[in-house]
């Protein structure tokens, strides 16, 4: 179940390395306070999409700037098509696609002036893809970036991470300030990416985000890696939450008796997570006069609970270990 | 050097180095004009009234030709610490707010290394440095030339210009080195520039009575020795080449600096 690899020993020169694009193993970067990552392990194979999913301040951006080569590692190893991510930084650069996690773009310059300053340092020749990602996010650069908005901001960024057709992609929260109908736009830009051969590591603390797009997803939470899983597994075992509201008092409370599992709320309402198939659920439900329905998905933590089992609290006090 | 970049900050850089122009050819175009070669007689007097005051700003000096005037009244003061805004504003947005807001990231998400990247930063600036003191130059021959014709020692006075640009660049390279020190941006920008005041007011003080003098012998302004240049002296060359040398020592450990640290960005 655990996807986790160890890194492979051979480095050979870099380019045509069969190895995985990314790797991690056993990265420290000590802040103090419990803050930073510790003992993070994982690795990104060609052309996987990999989601790095925890909650705000778990490590995912410490993780990014590591890979980045902002910061050194404390101990461990990181790497990019088998270099240091550190000292040859800006190697690694020649191929790889960079989306901040905050939009600190240089805010007197309009979007346009931006990304064609953007594209001299990269030393891009073709302006092809950029224009077409520009139309394809329906992004209008011609505005000062000071003056767009934060969705509109998110745009410039992500057009700047893929115009000059990455071979891998790092994406620090990625839809943040995007309405739905960019957020989809931004699921299909990566299925595209991913066709095309990319790598993306994208981080994220919603799920809804990972979930359609990343083969494998690693759940970090203050700073540690709980799990790598393959996503189909994640799908497989994740709950909905369902709100039913019965007509009557009584018919909820016939319910409640017959699934000891359901929470009463309210007068008339339960709540109630399914796994797995949902058929049973809805048959069963017909038996009752229903007057509304509602369903969520199960947040992180309920998910990471579900997953993980109660063990994770102790873990979370930091008692163990 | 990287060309894109390079371009881009030096037009970031020109308007406010053209208000510095501005205002530096308001200054050198009154004190030039005030310049009497018969009758020093009124500032002199003033001088008289309160000689501490014009002491602690370095004028001192009864000043007899046209470059002495301008060496009392320009050089102590307006030609030095006035420099030092235009280049903490210029550190600020080189590297100061690059750090601080994040915008670094983007910089260095592109295949040019750090290295690169701040030698770029050194590069504007000094061009600008440079640019002021051509600047600053040509205006002092050209009020000299056209209010007083051939009394300016030209000789004299671009030695002490070259003096001058030395001392600019040390103070930059100060400012730079802070900037890319320190994390926080508050200390980025005014240990350096905190330190260059203080050599200031150290100068001030050691100028104005004998308790102070002790000073000018730990205070790198002293190298700038701008009576020495205009003269010639051995010693006061010997200055100049030493604040270049460590202009050129203080850059060159920023930039070291900045290829090796970690970069909260």
């Amino acid at each position: 179940m655990n996807e986790n690899r160890a890194p492979q020993g051979a480095r050979g020169p870099a380019g045509g390395r069969p190895g995985p694009a990314i790797e991690v193993s056993g990265l420290v970067k000590d802040y103090g306070k419990g803050r930073g990552v510790f003992d993070v392990s994982f690795a990104v194979e060609r052309g996987e999409v990999f989601g790095f999913l925890g909650p705000n301040g778990a490590g995912k951006t410490v993780t990014m700037r590591n890979l980045m080569g902002f910061i050194r590692p404390d101990e461990g190893a990181v790497l990019i098509d088998g270099l240091n991510c550190f000292s040859r930084r800006s190697r690694i650069q020649e191929h790889l696609g960079y989306l901040p996690g905050e939009i600190a773009c240089m805010d007197e310059m309009t979007g346009t002036a931006f990304l064609e300053f953007m594209a001299r340092m990269k030393k891009l020749r073709d302006r092809t893809r950029m224009e077409q990602l520009i139309e394809y996010f329906e992004l209008d650069p011609a505005r000062k970036i000071r003056k767009m908005s934060k969705g509109t901001k998110q745009k410039v960024g992500l057009v700047c991470a893929f115009m000059a057709s990455p071979d891998i992609a790092l994406l620090d929260e990625p839809t943040s300030g995007l309405d739905p109908l960019m957020q989809s736009r931004f699921i299909d830009l990566v299925l595209q990416e991913k066709r095309r051969g990319a790598t993306i590591l994208l981080s994220s603390h919603l799920f809804e985000e990972v979930e359609r797009t990343c083969d494998r997803v690693a759940f970090i939470r203050e700073g540690r890696l709980a799990a790598v899983e393959r996503m189909d597994d994640v799908r497989r075992t994740r709950k909905r939450v369902f709100v039913v509201t019965f007509a009557d008092y009584f018919a909820r409370d016939r319910y409640a008796q017959a699934h000891p599992d359901a929470q009463k709320q309210g007068a008339a309402n339960i709540e109630i997570s399914v796994a797995g198939s949902l058929d049973a659920f809805v048959k069963d439900l017909a038996a009752y006069d229903i007057v509304d329905l509602t369903a969520r998905e199960q947040t992180l933590e309920e998910l990471f609970m579900h997953l993980y089992g109660t063990t994770e609290q102790v873990e979370k006090g930091g008692s163990h270990e | 050097m990287n060309r894109t970049l390079f371009a881009k900050e030096l037009r970031a850089n020109l308007f406010v180095s053209f208000i510095i122009v501005a205002v530096l050819a308001m200054y050198i175009g009154v004190i030039v004009s005030m310049y009497d070669p018969e009758l020093g007689e009124s500032l002199d007097a003033m001088m008289q009234s309160m000689p501490e005051m014009f002491a602690a700003f370095g004028m001192a000096t009864q000043a007899t030709t046209l470059l002495d005037f301008m060496l009392n009244y320009l050089y102590g003061f307006l030609l030095t610490i006035f420099i030092l805004v235009l280049i903490l504003v210029m550190v600020n947005k080189l590297m100061v707010r690059y750090l601080d807001r994040g915008a670094m990231a983007y910089l260095l998400a592109t295949p040019n290394s750090r290295t690169r990247i701040a030698l770029t930063m050194v590069g504007v600036l000094a061009t600008v440095l440079v640019g002021l003191m051509v600047a600053t130059t040509a205006l002092e021959m050209g009020f000299g030339e056209a209010l007083f014709p051939g009394e300016l020692d030209m000789q004299a006075l671009l030695q002490v210009n070259a003096g001058l640009l030395a001392l600019w660049l040390a103070m930059a390279g100060l400012c730079f080195l802070s900037a890319c020190l320190f994390s926080n941006a508050t200390a980025a920008l005014w240990v350096g520039g905190g330190l260059n005041i203080l050599f200031f007011l150290m100068q001030m003080a050691s100028q104005v009575g004998d308790k102070f003098e002790f000073l000018e012998n730990v205070n790198p302004l002293t190298l700038f020795d701008y009576y020495g240049l205009a003269a010639g002296d051995a010693s006061a060359v010997g200055g100049a080449v030493a604040l270049a040398a460590g202009a050129a020592v203080l850059f060159a450990a920023a930039v070291a600096v900045f290829d090796r640290r970690d970069l909260s960005i």
